[in-house]
């Protein structure tokens, strides 16, 4: 048992310290982690390569190379990507955000890079032409945009109810749908939509104008700030700023649409084009469902043994890990992990170590539970036996009750390998480029929720068969 | 006293508020055979597990061999090397063959050698009469097999004292004389016993000593033939009014 238990601990702290290890290096040689949206056209949106660009996109990509620093674009949501921001999780974030007084609270912002309003958009059919006809009807808006704040800064006067998205294409979706009867978002946004075959027509004047800015956390990153205002003056001066409003803006952005709008929207099709996409998609959950095994196994396991021997205290530590971590939902655990921990300590945990964080202690928990539950399942007589001929604890435990034990164990751990692998999906919320938000990417961009969503779920199915078959087959050669 | 094996002085059990053993005084000599009889209920497994702290005493003291068991700083894993137990259902661990379940404790607390265990637990298996059965699976013996197996794993450590509690209660009637057999034979050679057990021709055979308990306490105790023909005591003779009207 001894020998054992040191290689799971040594395992088990190899395995943070690499985490550890690898933190740093993200801050090395001046690569900032600049936090987007996942979809919010013109300014950032996946092309149909799922590469990032928009003006939001080449600006800061323009500015960095002006400037000499690199940036690493994470596509976390525009809300997401706020709190990562203030929890100091990335350096700055650039998507299409209004400055504010309510934001410079909390952010520092750039000398502003785009000038918009918010208008209103409806369905074609729709016979709304003003702010009146809203009367007793639902506005969409997505989370945490200044089209929001508007929205809601108006609606007692116009008597609409307000309903919230973090996307903009389920935003567009619910309008088109007839569930709302408009929806409020910056105009350069709507208008670039209208024109690219959103099936939305725009029907009042920008309203609440306001500046875009590029942000940082208030106090920090003061170097970065200050190169993205003196790499946006270059541009300006140099045409190339110009240069980047007009390819989105003007008549050619047109083109640029109409070519991706004749996309094979076929499932093969659909598979095809993205193929590169879902491909790191499943790698990326297939990396982080198996480290997150290996580590909440280990951890259940230990957390598990420590819930039967003989002191109160270990069997009181037990419990409470197992409460607390199968009590809290796993979508609490890792934004608590990923956006709570850090803004507390000021340290930044990138988000694939925050994700298996959060996997290993909520699987964990639940593993220790089994753990826990399979050794007692094992009739006490057995220990009795093994002791009164005069083995230690441990030695019992391993040689005689473990044996027995895990074979009451086998089911339930095949059981948590499939539930692990289909909870690494909500760890999307934390911007971590997996299946799930691989998929949500994608419908971003070319809207084909019921098929892409399809193909997603398809994929998920598939692994779980996958692994479903690789446990039986241990299964089978455990109980030989 | 050097011959004395077990000397249990006011040994009080409770497990909450039940107490369940009362000042039990109890004592066995090097050599002896001691059958403890009583009630159900009355605390006879009790003290017997006390006897290697598979029960922790409350009160009192239990030595073995001049070694205090009741101490929490005696190395219990040592003394229970020593004191073979052999319990109602048998307990063989599941997970081994029947000779794993003999080698297990002198190979893995470095008795005896791999090959030395095997020829041991062979050679045990044949005193109780099962030589064909070392590759067999616990599952796959009768409960008679397997309770003579449970004796064998207990000898396979050499102790100088077995415990046997209700070794034969758990077994069909044409069980119990092998076991019996077995047990004999141990003790015709010399082997200190404390024996719960209801098979009072065994107690009258064996026994230099019946110990009758009731409600947790040493009600009676002496020679078989005085207990059985001349109890003293008026629970002793409903005792055996009972069970050997049975
Ligand atoms: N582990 C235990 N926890 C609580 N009570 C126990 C435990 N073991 C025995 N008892 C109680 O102690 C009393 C004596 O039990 P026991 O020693 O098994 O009697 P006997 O073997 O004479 O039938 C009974 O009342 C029983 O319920
Ligand atoms: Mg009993």
């Amino acid at each position: 048992m001894k020998i054992r238990l040191k290689l799971f601990f040594a395992l088990f702290f190899a395995s943070l310290g690499l985490f550890a290890w690898q933190a740093p290096t993200v801050h090395a040689e001046t690569t900032y982690t600049i936090g987007t949206d996942v979809t919010f056209p013109p300014f950032v949106y996946a092309n149909s390569n799922n590469k990032y660009v928009g003006i939001d996109m080449e600006l800061i990509r323009s500015i960095a190379k002006e400037e000499g620093f690199k940036v690493d674009i994470k596509p976390l949501g525009f809300n997401a990507a706020v709190q990562s921001l203030s929890s100091g999780q990335i350096d700055g974030v650039i998507a299409g955000m209004t400055i504010t007084d309510e934001r410079k609270q909390t952010l520092d912002f750039s000398t502003p890079y785009y000038e918009s309003g918010i208008v209103m958009a409806v369905a074609p059919s729709s016979k709304i032409t003003s702010l009146k006809g809203l009367k007793g009807k639902t506005v969409a808006v997505k989370t945490g945009t200044q089209g929001a704040a508007y929205a809601n800064s108006i609606k007692d006067k116009y008597g609409f109810k307000v309903v919230t998205f973090d996307d903009s294409d389920n935003v567009y979706n619910d309008v088109k749908t007839g569930n709302s009867a408009a929806c409020f978002d910056d105009s350069a946004v709507l208008n670039y939509g209208v024109k690219t075959g959103l099936g939305l027509k725009v029907v009042t004047k920008p309203a609440d104008v306001g500046q875009y800015g590029f942000a940082v956390k208030k106090g920090q990153n003061q170097k970065l700030l200050k190169m993205f205002n003196a790499g946006l003056a270059k541009l300006k001066k140099n045409g190339k700023y110009d240069q980047i409003i007009k390819k989105y803006t003007g008549k050619t952005a047109t083109s640029k649409t109409t070519k991706s709008n004749s996309e094979d929207r076929t499932f093969l099709g659909l598979l095809r084009q993205n193929q590169k996409a879902i491909l790191n998609g499943i790698l990326e959950t297939l990396k982080l469902t198996i480290v997150s095994i290996i580590c909440a196994t280990i951890f259940g396991i230990l957390v598990g043994l420590l819930g039967v021997l003989p002191n109160k205290f270990a069997r009181g530590a037990s419990t409470t890990i197992i409460y607390i971590f199968r009590g809290l939902p796993l979508l609490v655990l890792a934004l608590f992990i990923y956006n709570g921990i850090p803004s507390l300590t000021g340290t930044k945990i990138p988000a694939f170590v925050a994700g298996i964080i959060t996997l290993t202690l909520n699987e964990g928990a639940y593993t220790a539970a089994f753990v826990k539950g399979g050794i007692d399942a094992v009739d006490s007589g057995q220990m009795e036996a093994a002791r009164s001929l005069g083995l230690p604890f441990g030695k019992a435990m391993r040689k005689v009750i473990l044996p027995q034990g895990i074979k009451i164990m086998v089911p339930s751990f095949i059981n948590q390998f499939i539930i692990t692998l289909k909870d690494t999906s909500i760890l999307s919320i934390i911007g971590i480029l997996e299946l799930t938000q691989t998929g949500k990417i994608i419908i971003a961009r070319n809207l084909e929720g019921f098929k892409v969503w399809a193909i997603i779920a398809v994929i998920y199915l598939l692994i779980i068969t996958l692994l479903t078959l690789l446990s039986k087959w241990v299964e089978r050669r455990i109980n030989d | 006293m050097a011959n004395l094996k077990v000397d249990v002085s006011d040994l009080n059990k409770s497990f909450g508020d039940n107490h369940v053993l009362k000042g039990i005084d109890f004592k066995v000599a090097n050599n002896e055979v001691v059958v403890l009889i009583g009630p159900s209920g009355s605390g006879k497994s009790t003290l017997l597990r006390c006897l290697n702290r598979l029960e922790a005493p409350t009160s009192g003291e239990v030595s073995i061999d001049g070694r205090d068991i009741s101490n929490i700083k005696t190395n219990i894993d040592q003394a229970r090397e020593n004191i073979g137990m052999v319990f109602q259902h048998f307990n063989l661990f599941n997970n081994l063959t029947v000779g794993q379940n003999i080698e297990l404790a002198p190979v893995e607390l470095g008795k005896l050698s791999k090959e030395d265990a095997a020829a041991q637990a062979k050679k045990l298996l044949a005193t109780v009469g099962l030589e064909d059965k070392y590759d067999a699976k616990p599952q796959s013996l009768s409960g008679g097999q397997k309770q003579r197996v449970a004796i064998a794993r207990a000898l396979a450590m050499n102790p100088d004292i077995m415990l046997f509690d209700e070794p034969t209660s758990a077994l069909d009637p044409e069980m119990v004389g092998d076991v019996l057999e077995v047990m004999k034979k141990l003790a015709k050679e010399g082997m200190t016993m404390v024996v719960v057990t209801h098979e009072m021709g065994f107690a009258k055979e064996m026994a230099d000593r019946v110990v009758f308990m009731a409600d947790g306490v040493v009600v009676e105790e002496g020679k078989p033939e005085d207990v059985f023909d001349h109890p003293q005591n008026e629970r002793t003779k409903a005792f055996l009014d009972k069970v050997i009207n049975v």
